[in-house]
């Protein structure tokens, strides 16, 4: 398991584990980051993430997306 | 019967575009009760008794953002007798997420499959009939931006609506939370409607906070929540959503079949590069600065210049055609006036007597007559011999500075003969090309026309138009920058900005879209307010709209051009430290306001949907452009109207030879303002400038920051000495600075505070942000003046121990510990159920 700031650019991964406090869990939950999901990250800057999750492109913070494990 | 129908829908999924399209331009456009949230409601085109309202985008009907309450507290009592739930057809899957929650209302639904266009292209299907049994409601496809399919849609829902056959939904969820969900359901027969039960029976479950607000009763539910945690080992709201999921899963292949394998959709191709570590920022960079030099410096800048000096001015020449021949000949002619005046002047300082000339040439005089100018002229000029010559000084209209000129005799008797060739008068605009004269003068005409009495006309022509002009002069320009903001918010640049300067804005508190009103503001104050409008987020939309003023707009350069002129000897240091003051303002107050109470308390995590690129339409360009320019013009009218007119009465009313009177231009000193300002100006002593002529100054900028220079320039002038050496004489190198930098920082023009007022659509914030600009800049002049004044040996007093206290605070203020708020609190009157 590794967070998501560390998977390279294009490769598709499956969703672990959304970690964090209850809130940002609803929040990325309700965009579809669940666990059992595919992402892909399309590009990276400085840490925040543009990441392709059921066919939707989501800007994320470093912070949020460390939170996220795949 | 009046039928309302409501647009349900994720952000990004076409639900505006599909709202435009069904209402054209029945609608209207307000915002919920006690949020900023955007309201918007619309008559059916070809139905007058059907109302269309469009909810904000949501992801879900949780309650953790403003917009989840709002649509959901409108669907939950007002009870539209239908939902169209629009469902984005490239990424259904997510969007699904909301239609169960959607479902379980007990309102009818339709389901509006929309961007069909580019699932056809992409060689997805979407089988809609399978899809329609697995989820319980009609769908329909349609594609909002080309128009098809919109119709039949609107047409259903009307039908459902008639109906009233409320839609069943059919997902299902594993055993074992069915049987919880069910007995939660049956303890609420009899509290809520029968239909709606299942939702708040979900909702109940899931722990939702606001639910009880809206439920007569209370249920306790305790025990089921414990027993299926207990089940699941998971919290119930993690469950549920993990059911949805599941569910949509297991339908979604049949109804969905991808031919897309793997490979990047053109929208990611584009993000590869316009969001590349490298290039993103050049890219950027780029698309600024073409913002910045069309809507800005080149077409926006002409286009205020049009409506500022030609509609609200003297008037234009149509398609310029003929203003380049005038300009020549009247230039020609003011140069020709100058040195003749000049001459004369310095004549008259020699002791020559020269009165009458000046008299007979004085063009403003009401009885000037072209033919005793050239009598008197002619014979003044035989009394100059080529070899002479005169010095002479000319001030510049727009900073007053003083140059000093010599010009020969021979100039003397060319500028002569100019005069001549034009019979001593000067070049009338109208007499080249096509002239439309001004609002301002067609008014005037009619006034002279009627005998109107004095004081009405000034009220008419200085209080009203004047102060209609100082707003509708920003439109042109303010309406080129909405393109701008359209386009890229349409096309989806706009959303990666944000991405891109998150980073760097979010240290000092601020957004990455922060960065495009500032930049704006460098132009003018009022777009780059209504600029902000582009950032979600209201904590950081309000602190951009605070300090968005703080760097110098285009009218406050004459102002620091005359302070730089006349106080510092021309320093070319100021003007620059201008714009370094306005930065360090923004982003000092960006990290001391974002740790205050006001501004905690909203979530701050960096999360956002991108939508996909593409073209919008010319129309939703345009219409965007209106609906914004439309609302500045109607709200911000008012507020700077009545404030132009209450300047304009103190300044042109006052006791004059112990009768109150109107006043001419040059007494102003008897002006009730003048008045004003000598009681007040007490205020700024600590500030180094308590003089009232600077506190009249100070106020008038309130109109406008170019009157600053007009208003100095009339109580400085009228002496022997010019403005800028009575100014200069007025001030100290500190002092100068200090009110310098409380102009540049404190409260902007009216016009700009109109914007405010509109944009933070809250009178207490309003006060909020022009109290602080205000303080804030009373503080800085101050510090200013008392620190500097220690190093130039002005000596210690209690007001540099009052500024070394600023200073410390100011310090700690900057240093103390942040905590980043953790809690999300959305404040919304709910109503409950009936």
């Amino acid at each position: 398991m590794m967070p998501l700031t560390m998977v390279n650019t294009g490769e598709p991964s499956v969703i672990k584990k959304v970690g964090g406090k209850e809130e940002t869990r609803r929040f990325l939950e309700k965009l579809g980051f669940v666990p059992g999901g595919t992402v892909t990250v399309v590009s990276e800057i400085e840490g925040n993430l543009i990441v392709n999750v059921k066919d939707s492109r989501v800007a994320i913070g470093k912070d949020m997306a460390n939170k996220i494990m795949v | 019967m009046s039928i309302k129908i409501a647009l349900a829908g994720n952000p990004n999924c076409g639900k505006t575009t599909l709202f435009n399209a069904l209402t054209g331009s029945n609608q209207f456009v307000g915002n919920w009760p006690g949020v900023t949230v955007e309201k918007k409601e619309g008559k059916l085109k070809g139905h007058k008794d059907v109302t269309i309202m469009d909810l904000p985008g949501i992801y879900s009907l949780s309650p953790y953002t403003l917009e989840e309450v709002v649509a959901r507290n409108y669907l939950i009592n007002e009870k539209p007798d239908a939902i169209i739930n629009i469902v984005d057809g490239t990424n259904i899957e997510r969007n699904l997420y909301l239609s169960t929650q959607i479902l379980e209302l007990g309102i009818p639904v339709i389901m509006a499959v929309n961007m069909m266009d580019i699932v056809e292209k992409s060689g997805d299907k979407i089988y809609v009939d399978k899809l329609s049994k697995k989820i319980g409601c009609e769908v329909v496809e349609i594609s909002a931006l080309k128009g098809t399919g919109i119709q039949k849609a609107a047409e259903k829902a009307v039908a459902l609506a008639q109906k009233n056959k409320t839609s069943i939904p059919v997902h299902e969820f594993t055993k074992d939370a069915e049987d919880i969900i069910e007995r939660v359901e049956d303890k609420l027969v009899g509290v809520v409607p029968d239909a709606q039960r299942r939702f708040f029976a979900i909702k109940l479950l899931e722990k939702d906070d606001k639910i009880q607000d809206q439920m007569n009763t209370s249920v306790d539910v305790s025990k089921e929540i414990a027993e299926m945690e207990e089940k699941f080992d998971d919290d119930t709201e993690s469950i549920i959503t993990n059911e949805r999921y599941t569910y949509i899963s297991s339908i979604i292949g049949e109804c969905l079949k991808k031919d897309r394998k793997e490979k990047l959709t053109t929208s990611d191709k584009i993000d590869k590069i316009v969001t590349n570590r490298w290039l993103a920022l050049p890219i950027f960079a780029a698309v600024m600065w073409l913002v910045y030099f069309v809507s800005v410096t080149t077409v926006g800048d002409i286009a205020t210049g049009w409506a500022n000096d030609g509609v609200f001015g003297d008037g234009w020449h149509l398609f310029g055609i003929g203003t380049a021949s005038y300009t020549e000949v009247a230039d020609e002619y003011t140069d020709a006036e100058t040195i003749v005046n000049g001459f004369l002047d310095y004549e008259s300082e020699q002791g020559v007597d020269v009165e009458s000339v000046q008299t007979a040439l004085d063009s403003e005089a009401d009885d000037y007559d072209p033919a005793a100018a050239k009598a008197a002229l002619t014979e003044f000029a035989t009394t100059i011999s080529d070899a002479d010559t005169a010095t002479y000084s000319v001030v510049d209209e727009e900073t007053m500075a003083d140059e000093e000129v010599t010009s020969t005799g021979a100039d003397f008797q060319e500028a002569v003969a100019t005069m001549d060739k034009y019979d001593y008068t000067a070049p009338d605009p109208a007499d080249y090309g096509v002239w439309i004269p001004g609002i301002p003068v067609l008014v005037e005409n009619v006034l002279d026309k009627v005998g109107c009495a004095e004081w009405l006309r000034g009220l008419i022509l200085d209080g009203i138009v004047a102060g209609l002009g100082a707003v509708l002069g920003f439109v042109p320009q303010i309406l080129i920058l909405f393109i701008f903001l359209a386009f890229l918010e349409g096309c989806g640049y706009m959303a990666r900005v944000a991405f891109i300067m998150d980073r760097v804005f979010r240290k000092f508190g601020l957004s990455g879209k922060s960065f495009i009103p500032m930049l704006i503001g460098s132009g003018c104050g009022v777009p780059g307010i209504m600029a902000s409008r582009t950032i979600e987020n209201e904590r950081d939309r309000r602190m951009t709209i605070m300090t968005t003023t703080f760097i110098p707009c285009g009218a406050k350069l004459p102002f620091i051009a005359m302070v730089a002129g006349a106080i510092f000897g021309g320093a070319s240091w100021v003007a620059p430290s201008a714009y370094f003051l306005g930065i360090a303002a923004i982003i000092c107050s960006g990290i001391i306001l974002k740790k205050t109470k006001m501004f905690a308390g909203d979530p701050a995590p960096f999360v956002m949907e991108l939508p996909a690129y593409h073209m919008p339409t010319i129309g939703s360009v345009l219409r965007s452009m209106w609906e914004r320019g439309w609302s500045f013009i109607k709200k911000a009218g008012t507020i700077i109207l009545v404030s132009t007119i209450a300047v304009w009465f103190t300044t042109y009313f006052g006791v004059m030879d112990g009768k109150f009177q109107m006043l001419s231009e040059d007494q102003i000193d008897y002006s009730i303002l003048a008045t004003i300002g000598k009681a007040i100006c007490w205020i700024f002593i600590p500030q180094g400038w308590g003089n009232w002529q600077a506190t009249v100054a100070s106020v008038t900028g309130l109109v406008a920051k170019e009157n600053i220079v007009g208003t100095l320039g009339i109580l400085y002038g009228g002496g022997d000495a010019s403005v800028y050496a009575t100014m200069g004489a007025a001030f100290t190198a500190v002092s100068g600075y200090s009110f310098l930098a409380f102009n540049l920082l404190c409260a902007p023009c009216f016009a700009a505070m109109g914007a405010i007022k509109r944009e933070m659509n809250n009178t207490k914030w309003f006060w909020t942000a022009v109290g602080y600009q205000c303080g804030f800049a009373y503080l800085v002049s101050l510090v200013v003046n008392q620190i500097g004044g220690l190093f130039t040996g002005a000596g210690f007093s209690i007001w540099t121990i009052v500024a070394i206290a600023v200073i410390v605070a100011f310090i700690y203020l900057l240093a103390r510990p942040y905590k980043e708020s953790q809690t999300l609190n959305v404040s919304v009157k709910t109503s409950r159920a009936k």
